[in-house]
């Protein structure tokens, strides 16, 4: 099908499967690896778009669920979209939204037509069908857009998790037909099937042959164990073709991140960093601060040394301990900071692997992150040494 | 020369209040800042600070910051001066944690380029408090109500070296005397005469409040000055344990007299000219200007003596008048008590009011002499889901946008002066607050009333940000309108105009829009759900983009009483699944069981996901 993006990948690691590529979409440049930030509404949590530019960010997620019920589609189209809406001049991807009627209500019910669900406002009943979500998307005018797939949690075991991986590539096929804009806006195809790696196959085999520019590992970070996520994530980037974007959808954590781009994911999304700043935790290379323990109230450092975020520039741990869940500013100034953080690594991630050093990153980030070797998680150990990084033994060699 | 803080002042006038200057300065616009250096080992490079042009205002701060507004933005709004309210800011380990403390509070708040004035109390409500006595006062904190002696705030002065200090004064309100006879809820520890609650406290409570914040005054200037200011309180001190021996050995019997004698032994200064005949025996803070609370509540000749009794102090720098006590009166009544204390201040020191902020009373004040205010107006609007569209002056913003078919009457004037952007009628306005306003939010049409009012109705944060950085660049448009207008000479005529066009504030009463009563509802009932779901704490950490906007730091505009309720729930809730978090993460990093923290956080997420 038609792509309306261009992936020029510009440097390969010589030990693993990361690249470093551009991703050029229809509002500019993406540097990828990439983390983005999630603005389900139409904003980043308080942070105003200046802000989140200055960071360094060039994509940002919006959620179609949420702006379809509001601000509506009527009204994006009046406007031109959910670009100048929220004043945001650079890319936008927005999710198909049939993760969030799984996730968020409860009488969410899924047939061949489509999800249906009761509306959060006056409790009628509605369907979302691909075409809709593929209109919705149309008007909000994402430069990347995901199909509508069937959603089943990653523990569901059984014959449920085929019909979801079947009906995702029947529902792709109605989504590239009635999405309307694939010259302007590019359509990734959600990669389902569970944990079985059968069905994961045999979904890429399918997905494959619709050609769309991009390509989404889904059905994953739902609680399964990341011993068996890693695995599937691997085998997706093995299977999948190298010379289109791979996304994979809601990893946050550092740890995964780092993990994930060995493995050959080039794109990423999570609420946690943002989230997680508003109970007052910040993030850094050594760990998460929760800066609302006391043991902060004297604590006149920065949250982190070397952060340039407006945060860590303007104040210390024991001032932001004092503002943290109690004043709005608070929670704006870890979201930035924690924003920041997450951009920040994927840039050295990126510059690690243009310079071919990215094991030796590898090595660094997880011993400041865990310090002892028996605290590393055993799945990280174990998928980085299938893509030949040994964290226990391998570093000397380097 | 220990004065700081200069200002020349006629009424009305327009002036500039600039910290440390030796230059005395009665430029009108664009004075630049004055090179600034802090007395603070930690902080004695030089400092371009900004200054404050009057009638000006200090940005009235939460906690110590600009609500909702991040130091960046917050830069953008073209004010010199931050006011904080110590009340706010004093944790518990305070002042008693000073020792350790490294910085000035200009440094600890990022403000190093601002004037910054400390006051112990938020000017922008008035909190009764219980109890006042000789010795301290009540301040409402964070964690509740403590008491502050005179001896902690000078600590914290001392440690903060704040640009200038308030005075700590023993404000009283009617609020805080309850009727006659009823003898409970006394102002005062000494349980003196009770007010009737039609004409404020009695006589003798007001003239103690005001002699109580006389006799501070005097011991802060001592103190500032590196005088010993509390011989004559351990004098008391001292004859008070006396006594009480004495009572304990059955020997006293003219104990009141006793007292003042050996108190009157101890007494070896001049407290009212401040002539110590003790040593210097402290360290000094001349970098710190005094601001001193002007006091009489409801009684003018108290008032007057305050004002004129303060006013003879030489070496005070500045005054403020809080209003905020006298509320309950008629607006006329609170002017007319303004007008008694001002008239009996020096004109050629800055006087602050704090209390009258919108504008109309702000320009009422500017007429009767006022420099001085502070941006709690801009705030209160913010927190209504408001944006400003008067302006003052011959540009005229609001009467240019008001739709031509309305007919110019006073109650739609009144209407003018704002918008409510919960109002759904700018669902669909795809047009700045403010045509041709230049604040963050207004500037190029980037962010629309549409959005706004999407983002008030999504309970999205960024609704507040573009909003205060709206209102309070309009109202420091305001000001500036203001002063050019006294310079050209035209400022009855434009202050008429203003009243005539947007009438005047409505009281806000608390009640609020009733599509923020629908968002407020479905948010509590959406929480409710997710509190049947245990364990929400781990799923809202790793739910694949579930973010459901479940904000609980969202606005806190005035609420009805359930809503209140509702909210104290959530919260207490909120609070109950964070301690648990809190304890869970803390027990996970004991162990230094990274892995099995990930683990059990996944398990927790599959239980909310599974449809």
């Amino acid at each position: 099908m038609k792509s309306a993006l261009k992936w020029d990948v510009i440097a390969k690691c010589g030990t693993t499967k990361a690249r470093a590529a551009v991703l050029t979409l229809p509002h500019g440049p993406v540097n990828a690896p990439v983390f983005m930030p999630v603005g389900t509404q139409g904003t980043l949590k308080g942070i105003t778009p200046d802000q989140i530019e200055g960071l360094g960010c060039q994509i940002m997620l919006n959620n179609t669920y949420h702006l379809g019920l509001r601000p509506g589609q009527e009204l994006l189209d009046t406007c031109g979209g959910a670009h100048v809406f929220q004043g945001w001049n650079r890319n936008l991807l927005t999710d198909s939204g049939g993760f969030q009627m799984v996730s968020l209500l409860k009488l969410a019910e899924i047939t061949e037509k489509g999800v249906q669900f009761e509306s959060p406002h006056d409790g009628s009943l509605m369907l979302l069908t691909p075409e809709h979500s593929m209109s919705l998307q149309n008007s909000i005018g994402a430069d990347i857009m995901m199909q509508l797939d069937d959603v089943v949690s990653s523990l569901t075991t059984g014959p449920r998790v085929e019909e979801a991986m079947w009906r995702s590539i029947r529902w792709l096929d109605r989504c590239i037909k009635a999405h309307k804009k694939p010259e302007s806006q590019n359509l990734f195809a959600i990669i389902q099937g569970g944990l079985d790696p059968a069905l994961r196959k045999q979904c890429i085999e399918e997905m494959v042959k619709r050609d769309t520019p991009g390509y989404a590992i889904g059905g994953l970070s739902g609680g399964e164990e990341k011993d068996k996520f890693w695995r599937v994530v691997s085998q997706c980037t093995d299977l999948m073709p190298r010379e289109k974007p791979i996304y994979c959808m809601g990893v946050g954590y550092a740890e995964d991140l780092v993990v994930c781009v060995a493995l050959g994911v080039d794109m990423f999304d999570c609420v946690f960093p943002t989230r997680t700043a508003r109970f007052g935790n910040a993030l850094t290379a050594t760990g998460t601060l929760s800066l609302r323990q006391a043991k902060f109230k004297d604590d006149f450092r920065p949250i982190e040394e070397g952060c340039d975020c407006i945060a860590c520039k303007s104040y210390t741990r024991a001032y932001l301990y004092t503002i943290v869940t109690k004043e709005t500013v608070g929670c704006h100034l870890i979201s930035i900071h924690n924003t920041a953080y997450q951009l920040r690594l994927m840039r050295q991630v990126r510059e690690s692997i243009i310079e071919d050093r990215f094991p030796q990153f590898i090595h660094k980030f997880f011993k400041d992150l865990f310090v002892e070797k028996s605290a590393y998680p055993e799945w990280a150990v174990n998928a980085l040494k299938s893509v030949n990084v040994d964290l226990i033994q391998g570093e000397e060699q380097l | 020369m220990t004065q700081a803080a200069t200002a020349t002042s006629n009424s009305p006038t327009n002036t500039t209040i600039a910290v440390n200057t030796t230059t005395t300065t009665s430029s009108t616009t664009n004075a630049n800042g004055s090179g600034h250096e802090h007395g603070h080992v930690e902080d004695n490079k030089e400092l371009t600070k900004r200054v404050i042009e009057t009638p000006g205002c200090f940005m009235h701060t939460v906690k110590g910051t600009v609500p909702h507004l991040t130091p960046d933005t917050m830069r953008l709004q073209g004010f010199g001066g931050v006011h904080v309210s110590m009340e706010q800011l004093l944790q518990d380990h305070q002042p008693g944690g000073f020792d350790k403390w490294p910085f000035t509070l200009s440094k600890f708040l990022n403000l190093q380029d601002m004037i910054l004035l400390s006051d112990l109390r938020d000017p922008s409500r008035y909190f009764k408090v219980p109890i006042n006595s000789d010795r301290y006062v009540s301040i409402k904190t964070h964690k509740g109500v403590r008491q502050l002696t005179l001896e902690e705030y000078l600590k914290v002065i001392r440690a903060y070296q704040p640009d200038i200090a308030a005075t700590m004064a023993d404000q009283i309100a009617e609020a805080d005397v309850s009727p006659a006879g009823t003898g409970q809820g006394s102002s005062d520890a000494e349980g003196e005469t009770q007010g009737s609650p039609s004409s404020g406290p009695g006589l003798k409570r007001v003239r103690r409040s005001v002699d109580r914040s006389l006799k501070w005054l005097d011991q802060i200037l001592l103190d500032r000055q590196g005088m010993d200011a509390f011989t004559a309180d351990r004098a008391a001190d001292e004859a008070k344990r006396r006594r009480r021996q004495k009572v304990a050995a059955g020997q006293s019997h003219d104990s009141k007299r006793e007292i003042e004698a050996l108190a009157q032994d101890s007494q070896n200064l001049d407290l009212v000219t401040g002539k110590a005949t003790t040593a210097v025996t402290r360290i000094p803070w001349p970098g710190v200007s005094v601001f001193a609370h002007v006091l009489g509540s409801h009684v003018e000749q108290e008032r007057i003596r305050s004002a004129q009794e303060t006013a003879r102090r030489e070496a005070v720098d500045g005054f403020i008048v809080d209003t905020n006590p006298l509320r309950g009166s008629s607006k006329e009544t609170i002017l007319n008590l303004l007008k008694v204390s001002l008239d009996h201040l020096p004109v050629e020191k800055p006087r602050m009011v704090y209390g009258l902020q919108t504008p109309e009373d702000v320009l009422k004040s500017i007429a009767l002499g006022a420099d001085l205010f502070d941006t709690s107006y801009p705030s209160h609007l913010t927190e209504d889901g408001k944006a400003s569209l008067y302006s003052f002056g011959s540009n005229n913003n609001a009467i240019n946008t008001i739709d031509k078919s309305n007919n110019n009457s006073t109650a739609e004037a009144t209407t003018n002066r704002w918008i409510n952007l919960w109002d759904d009628e700018h669902a669909n306005k795809f047009i700045p607050l403010l045509e041709g306003c230049e604040c963050y939010a207004c500037m190029g049409g980037r962010h629309t009333r549409a959005y706004i009012n999407h983002l008030l109705k999504a309970h999205e944060m960024l609704a507040t940000v573009l909003l205060m950085s709206h209102n309070m660049h309009q109202y420091s448009k305001f000001f500036t309108d203001v002063r050019q207008s006294i310079q050209d000479g035209t400022f009855e005529q434009h202050s008429a105009s203003f009243i005539q066009n947007f009438g005047s504030e409505p009281e806000r009463t608390g009640e609020i829009h009733a599509a923020q009563a629908i968002v407020e509802a479905a948010l509590s009932k959406r929480n409710r759900l997710d509190g049947n779901n245990s364990n929400s704490a781990s799923s809202r950490r790793s739910s694949r983009n579930g973010d459901s906007s479940s904000d609980s730091e969202g606005e806190q505009g005035a609420m009805s009483k359930e809503e209140k309720a509702e909210a104290r729930r959530k919260l207490k809730e909120q609070e109950r699944f964070e301690r648990k978090e809190k304890n869970r993460m803390e027990g996970l990093k004991r162990k230094k069981e990274k892995q099995e923290q990930l683990v059990a956080g996944e398990r927790d997420a599959k239980e909310t996901r599974e449809p």
